[in-house]
């Protein structure tokens, strides 16, 4: 048999749950503070303007082309070359207070190339135009779908489980959610519908990590109720480790091939959901538990303290 | 789905047994058998692009590619409600003053009461005296449910539209818009288009195939032109008419072929006609509804019957106040009721009195909608058209249609475009390729990967795997889903997301065996266990995914698509296939060791 990780493995996750919980918390605070100063960088989807994607038949030094098309007109503009130069494809970025101006992109973009260019020696490849307002509405629209998505796991899991185990895995998928979005402040990618989309995919994937580890610690405690909450929680953790590890390696190989070979338009997809993979399953096991940890001590605590009082 | 609970009625199995599989087994075999034959049959056209039209397989379906893989326009239009409630608002209030007035009851419109929210305007009404004030406010709450009172001020009333009826104001303004967009696309000539009202204020028009955006939005854009056109039967009969068009198509073989522009069709049979219909009039076309005709097999399109009419417009649609489909209260039968200002009504007393027992056309950026006869003169601006004598719910789903056609030239909502997204057909061919070379090399990883690590037992769920693709592909042709580029993306990821349930099962029962269990036992325990995981977490990507199909528009609702159908799949094929294949070969071979 193959083996990832030696049998009997007993490595101390639940004693040494202060600092990765420290650790993450200190991680998410990051993000906060990240989103409220520096802010994600928003693409068109959400901010409202013009992307255009153009092909070129000849090597055009792209300073060139910058020039054409700042003369063409295009205010405030964002030229990036796509992937491998050989294949001479260029996203063109604009953002614009007149909806009007961005709406004609499209358009804009044909005589602006068409002046310098042959006709046949460019293509336009792509258009997206999103209007400011209809930007902010889907901004507003993808924010309210990640919140429902973790209401609806939230209420799942506590009736699949009990009441302790649901905000476990919430704490640990709101914990996915918001290191990916730090990344992406981070990294200042472009934050795009399809990044929403990805973070809602991580959301239900990551959870499947978790309720690996749940069903097991629920297993252990079962079978075992005489020892203590923290030592069936730390083995339960320690047995699926391997099986959490091997899931997400191989969703991990589809995702890294569709970020490496996947081409311009899913790779900032992939990107995100090998990020929240990552984190997803670091959190299964680092967060989720641990808090069921605490809200049990926390359950248990106040049941005291109220029977104390009423003694 | 057969979970039978791990008791020691399977106990006796794991001795070598003669007695062969259960009959459960073969019913088992027999489903996936023929579930892995018809998924195969549905996905062949797609997989080896076969032309359906000559292949001899029985269904003849292939998977609808999304705009971002064919090439093609998305638009998101929305409509401005706001402006639209106060001018109806306006009118409602102006119809009601108008009656008033009638009866001697003297108010008067004041403008739109200031402040209020811009979804519900108000507008100010003052009467000239306490009396005339009561009896409009009798008026009002027998003739104008729709409107509500939202201001009360001695002599002046603030009225506005219900919440109902803006309500319906809003959809009847949203399916006018389709209605007008289409006959614009109709025009433009894409095969398939897709025109759908997205939310509440939103439509949402797919162009697949199109490149030109600037025109295609131009023709979206533009005002319909209604006109009222009086249909000329004295100098030739409709039967001459119609006998005329298939001679000038037959000798100068001219045909309307789908995708053509039909006003240069019609342009074109009346060019041709020139000399052979008297002059002043023109050969229009009657279009009729042949988009569903599954039982003549005629293809969609325009059915086209000829109408000669009289050149001139008597009365256009900037003359139509309002049309709206209702009953008739004397005969409860459905009618259209159409009203006109002031110069519409002048013309149309002027019209219907010349031509009184004619027949006048309505007729929509050129194409007739329909025909009806005037019965008498009309001189008070308020017409009615009554429909023919079939049953009344068909009767008032046409009143409403042509209430449609009507207002789409006289109410058009401001319609501003939101987003538009355009994908040249080199970059979809582009992505088609990419995308599939990506999946391909993830499947073949996790693949790989699974005969590693799970060696015999690695095999079986990579066939799993593949029944699941399988699977996957012919429920999206069946559910005529669309396949978009996230969508391919989708059937990948599904397979490294099936693949855990794979290896949550293959875990379980190592550690079984580590246990000491025998084979059996073991294999058994570890399905039964993991189902319960395995179930869950498939329940809970499931969630997501479908807020994500509500959430999502174009390419990304077709990869919500993707995962909800991998769910379903994974259950079947990590679960029920793998099962079997296991029960098979312990049964069959009765193995000392388990290869996993």
């Amino acid at each position: 048999m193959l083996e990832i990780l030696p049998r009997n493995l007993n490595f101390d996750f639940v004693g040494k749950r202060y600092f990765f919980l420290g650790l993450s918390l200190v991680a998410v605070l990051a993000t906060v503070v990240l989103l409220a100063t520096k802010g994600l960088n928003y693409g068109i989807d959400f901010s409202g303007g013009a992307e255009v994607q153009i092909k070129l038949k000849n090597e055009v030094e792209t300073s060139v082309l910058r020039g054409y098309l700042d003369k063409g007109g295009f205010e405030n503009l964002v030229l990036q070359q796509l992937g491998d130069p050989a294949q001479r494809e260029y996203l063109v970025k604009f953002k614009s207070e007149n909806d009007s101006v961005i709406q004609a992109a499209g358009k804009k973009m044909e005589s602006v190339l068409g002046a310098h260019f042959a006709s046949g020696e460019f293509e336009v490849q792509r258009v997206d135009v999103v209007g400011p307002q209809a930007g902010k509405e889907l901004r507003k629209s993808g924010f309210l779908s990640i919140f429902y998505t973790l209401v609806c796991i939230l209420v799942y899991v506590v009736f699949r489980f009990d009441l302790r185990y649901g905000p476990g895995a919430i704490a640990a998928l709101f914990h996915d959610a918001m290191i990916t979005l730090g990344i992406f402040v981070l990294t200042q990618k472009e934050f795009s519908l399809q990044i929403v989309a990805a973070i809602l995919t991580i959301i239900g994937y990551s959870n499947n990590d978790t309720i690996i580890v749940f069903d097991r610690v629920r297993e252990t405690l079962r079978a075992h109720p005489g020892r203590s909450l923290e030592d069936n929680i730390n083995r339960s953790i320690n047995e699926t480790l391997s099986r959490t590890i091997l899931t997400s390696v191989c969703t991990l190989l589809v995702v890294v091939a569709l970020m490496i070979f996947g081409g311009s338009v899913i790779h900032d997809f992939a990107f995100t959901m090998c990020v929240g993979i990552l984190v997803g399953t670091y959190s299964s096991v680092f967060i989720a538990s641990p808090t069921v940890i605490f809200l049990t001590h926390w359950q248990e605590g106040r049941r005291k303290n109220g029977s104390q009082q009423r003694v | 789905m057969e979970t039978t609970p791990t008791n020691r009625s399977g106990s006796g199995r794991h001795s070598p047994s003669r007695r062969g599989l259960k009959k459960s087994w073969w019913f088992k075999f027999l489903v996936t058998i023929s579930i892995t034959v018809l998924a195969a049959l549905v996905v062949a056209p797609t997989a080896l692009n076969i032309d359906i039209e000559k292949s001899w397989l029985p269904f003849k379906k292939k998977i609808n590619l999304g705009l971002d893989l064919q090439g093609g326009v998305y638009l998101v239009m929305g409509a401005d409600f706001n402006k639209v409630y106060s001018e109806v608002v306006k009118r409602t209030v102006d119809s009601l003053i108008t009656g008033a007035a009638q009866k001697g009851v003297n108010c008067n419109l004041q403008d739109l009461v200031p402040g209020r929210d811009a979804d519900d305007p108000a507008v100010l009404v003052e009467c000239a005296s306490d009396a005339a004030r009561k009896q409009l406010y009798d008026i009002l709450k027998s003739d104008y449910e729709i409107l509500r009172i939202v201001q009360d001020n001695k002599l002046t009333y603030g009225l506005a539209l219900t919440k109902a009826y803006r309500e319906n104001v809003r959809e009847r303004t949203i399916s006018q818009s389709i209605e007008v967009v289409r006959n614009r696309i109709d025009e433009f000539g894409v095969s398939e288009p897709v025109i759908s009202s997205r939310g509440t204020d939103r439509l949402s028009i797919e162009l697949p195939g199109v490149k030109d955006v600037e025109h295609a939005k131009e023709l979206i854009g533009r005002t319909a032109k209604l006109e009222f056109k009086i249909v000329d039967n004295e100098s030739m009969s409709p039967d001459e008419v119609a006998a005329l068009v298939s001679d000038i198509e037959a000798k100068n073989n001219v045909r309307y072929k789908e995708g053509e522009k039909f006003s240069e069709y019609a342009q074109r049979i009346n060019e041709l006609a020139k000399g052979k219909i008297p002059a002043g009039t023109e050969i229009a076309f009657q279009r009729e509804d042949v988009r569903h005709n599954t039982q003549t097999g005629q293809a969609p399109g325009f059915g086209r019957v000829p109408y000669l009419l009289k050149a001139r417009t008597e009365v256009t649609g900037d003359d139509l106040k309002d049309a709206f489909a209702t009953m008739d209260p004397t005969d409860q039968r459905p009618i259209v009721s159409l009203s006109f200002n002031a110069k519409g009504t002048q013309n149309f007393d002027r019209v219907t009195g010349e031509n009184l027992h004619k027949a006048m056309a309505i007729v929509l950026d050129g194409i007739v909608h329909m025909a009806p006869v005037i019965e008498s003169r009309i001189s008070n601006g308020q017409a009615r058209i009554t429909l023919g004598s079939y049953d009344n719910q068909a009767a008032l789903r046409e009143a409403q249609d042509i209430a449609i056609v009507l207002r789409a030239g006289a109410l058009p909502a401001q319609l501003d475009f939101l987003e538009q997204r355009v994908v040249g057909p080199s970059l979809g061919l582009d992505s088609i390729e990419k995308g599939k070379l990506a999946s391909m090399i993830g499947c073949l990883a996790v693949f790989v990967f699974m005969l590693l690590y799970y060696r015999g037992s690695g095999l079986v769920a990579d066939v799993s795997l593949i029944i699941n693709v399988l699977m996957m592909m012919a429920i999206l042709v069946a559910l005529d889903a669309t396949l978009t580029l996230p969508g391919i993306a989708g059937i990948a990821l599904t397979v490294g997301i099936a693949v855990d349930s794979n290896v949550v099962i293959y875990e379980r029962i190592r550690e079984e065996l580590r246990a000491g269990k025998p084979i059996v036992l073991a294999v058994e325990s570890g399905f039964d266990k993991a189902f319960r995981t395995i179930l869950d977490a498939n329940v809970t990507n499931a969630l997501a995914a479908l807020i994500l199909f509500n959430f999502g528009s174009g390419s990304i609702k077709g990869f919500a698509v993707t995962l909800i159908v991998g769910i379903v799949t994974t259950l079947f094929s990590a679960v029920f296939f793998c099962r079997m294949v296991f029960d098979f070969y312990l049964e069959k071979c009765n193995p000392k060791r388990l290869s996993i």
